[in-house]
């Protein structure tokens, strides 16, 4: 049925603050949360991170005391969502089993957006980073086992796979080739706008989870691996975040940014199988209806627009939804792993010139050796490296174990 | 009912630019692109990425005036702006109907006309996000100014649609053009005008005017007593 936020009452904003005890709220069980639940937090989190900082920006853009009243106002809001969110995450899952929860995010959310993004520009867009994440979830796997040999699988319940993607040392590209075009703003179809903000949150926060993370550990080898995929991150940030048309005024962009948190939030609850995390999934979608609600007002009243002109009519009928993207991933990867950029068009990686920056570039960064490798190396050295390909052999045949897989 | 924000729903198309990508199902061809006006004499795909430019700028011109009529505090104004934003809108239906009529698409949103709306943006938020640092006489005349602005532009692309008509060969393209420059124009002849001189009156009146500080500075007052009520 078509469901439009813009006819739902929600929650006003004015009724949506939250007790401390309320905030505090109990965590999930990490080794009974089902994958996609963890999935579903850590991508909600930084959904709501993203709402904040943007809402941020904006307040320091405007000294409209009206506005910067009701940014301040649906921004606590969110602050207390986040916790709540973020605050479902249990003390006893350490931060390395926090990371292989947020890889899974990249892969299965990024798969299924491309899979389901009616852009192909766009599509090529999240095909070309999804594959950089996939083998940014197998480094990690790695370094969990070698730290505290543990199994990813614990973490990913073999929901997605485990193996190489495109390797990520030589993903390390120049600045200037993370650059893309971005859609019109007038044509795009409103799901690939979603589709956009939503990667680029959850690129984001990943970014932002390994930027403050990455210097909590002892080991060199760790401390390493975090720097170097942080900075993976950043390219993702910069590459997803061009897609976006710069056209859109403050207020629009307000308008977007909640409208698409109702979808997420809408999304979560399809698909929730824990009842007690599900009510906080419906709780929010009505909040978010209410806060949507008042950057609508916003809009109608400083920029003398009707969202309705700018909004689909209903949300999309397709949740986002977690759920394994193998025969994607792999397909993907038979065809796509040589793949580079150049400026701002793909290009295969037997198409650069010798002289092309990315092999400066790359010849500056690992300098030394790239610690994505070492820590395969000592994976290796430790026992064999770790995978878990539940659908048979890499389909890249030199990316194929060099010893058994330990699964 | 004319269409105030072209988006994918209403059929909007585009062309891509260096950073621009468009999805092809919104694509402008470049074979329809030149295939607007021929055998004119007209540059066709000029021409539509001008009415497309004006478009944007009457769409842009109506959302202005619509919000001004809001949030002004001056009940003529406010009347003057609800008039002119009625009228505005229906230059954006003129101007639909034009490029109907000339056999182009009033749902095409040129690179010229993305240009003019973020210029148009612009105009709209120079009324509103600085508002907490301007006192009340001033966002009057901050927002009279935006309208002068928007309006200079307006009556200068319709002057220049004037002009291009009488250049034009006698016929039907010659003829939809000048009946739209005919009933918009004389309107534009006063929006512009009026901007021009009220801007001035309420210059000249603040400027030389004891009376007009102390109605201000007593505005101000009433202003914040009920604000403090509110709050």
């Amino acid at each position: 049925m078509a469901f439009n936020p813009l006819e739902q009452k929600g929650i006003p904003v004015d009724d949506q603050l939250r007790s401390w005890s309320e905030l505090n709220v109990e965590p999930y069980d990490k080794e009974a949360v089902d994958p996609y639940t963890r999935t579903r937090v850590i991508l909600m989190n930084g959904i709501e991170v993203e709402s904040i900082m943007f809402s941020h920006q904006f307040a320091r853009h405007t000294d409209n005391l009206d506005l910067k009243r009701k940014l301040a106002m649906g921004r606590r809001v969110d602050q207390q969502q986040q916790k709540a969110v973020n605050g479902l995450n249990p003390g006893d899952q350490t931060p390395l089993e926090t990371t292989l929860g947020y890889e899974q995010v990249a892969v299965d959310l990024t798969a299924w957006l491309a899979r389901h993004e009616p852009d192909p520009q766009l599509k090529m867009a999240l095909d070309f980073a999804l594959l950089e994440d996939f083998d940014h979830l197998y480094r990690y796997a790695n370094l969990y086992e070698l730290l505290y040999g543990g199994r990813a699988a614990a973490i990913t319940d073999h929901l997605t796979e485990v193996m190489p993607g495109r390797p990520t040392f030589v993903e390390h590209r120049h600045p200037y080739d993370d650059v893309r075009p971005h859609y019109e703003t007038h044509t795009v179809d409103p799901l690939s706008r979603m589709h956009v903000m939503t990667i680029v949150a959850g690129e984001q926060q990943t970014m932002n989870f390994y930027m403050n993370h990455g210097a909590e550990w002892v080991e060199p080898i760790a401390r390493g691996l975090y720097a170097e995929i942080a900075m993976i991150e950043e390219q993702h940030v910069t590459h997803y975040e061009s897609l976006l048309d710069p056209l859109d005024s403050w207020i629009a962009n307000w308008v977007f940014h909640e409208y698409n948190e109702v979808y997420l939030y809408w999304s979560m609850l399809q698909n929730e199988t824990d009842k007690r995390i599900k009510a906080i999934w419906e709780l929010h979608l009505n909040m978010e209806i209410g806060q949507l609600a008042v950057a609508c007002d916003a809009m109608r009243h400083y920029e003398g627009r009707d969202p309705a002109e700018l909004l689909p009519p209903s949300l999309p009928e397709t949740p986002v939804t977690f759920e394994p993207n193998k025969d994607y991933v792999r397909e993907l990867l038979a065809a796509t792993i040589d793949l580079r950029t150049d400026g701002i068009q793909y290009v295969e990686l037997d198409e650069l010139p010798e002289d092309h920056r990315y092999f400066t570039y790359q010849k500056t960064v690992n300098a030394g050796g790239a610690p994505s490798e070492m820590v395969i190396d000592a994976a290796r050295d430790n026992g064999g490296e770790y995978r878990d390909e539940t659908e048979g052999a890499h389909p890249i045949a030199d990316l194929r174990p060099r010893t058994e897989t330990t699964s | 009912m004319p269409i105030l924000t072209p988006t994918a729903a209403t059929g909007a198309r585009t062309v891509p630019a260096e950073m621009t990508y468009v999805n092809p199902a919104n694509l402008m061809p470049p074979d329809e692109a030149k295939a607007f006006l021929a055998d004119t004499g007209l540059n066709g795909p000029f021409v539509a990425d001008l009415l497309s430019d004006m478009l944007a700028h009457e769409r842009c011109g109506a959302q202005l005036y619509r919000s001004l009529a809001q949030r002004t505090n001056n009940p003529m104004l406010r009347k003057q702006y609800e008039h002119f934003g009625t009228e505005t809108t229906e230059h954006v239906e003129v101007l639909e109907n034009l490029i109907d009529q000339l056999g182009g698409d009033p749902n095409y949103v040129s690179p010229a006309a993305r240009a003019t709306t973020k210029a148009g943006t612009g105009l709209l938020e120079s009324t509103f996000l600085l508002a907490g640092s301007i006192d009340l006489m001033t966002q009057e005349l901050v927002m009279l100014d935006a309208v002068l602005v928007a309006e200079a532009k307006d009556h200068a692309n319709w002057g220049c649609l004037a002009a291009l008509a009488e250049g034009l060969p006698e016929g039907d393209v010659q003829d939809a053009f000048t009946n739209a420059v005919n009933r918009v124009l004389p309107q534009e002849d006063e929006h512009f005008g009026w901007a021009a001189e009220t801007r001035c009156k309420m210059i000249s009146a603040q400027a030389t005017s004891r009376a007009a500080q102390v109605v201000g500075e007593a505005a101000e007052t009433v202003v914040s007593r009920v604000k403090k009520w509110l709050d």
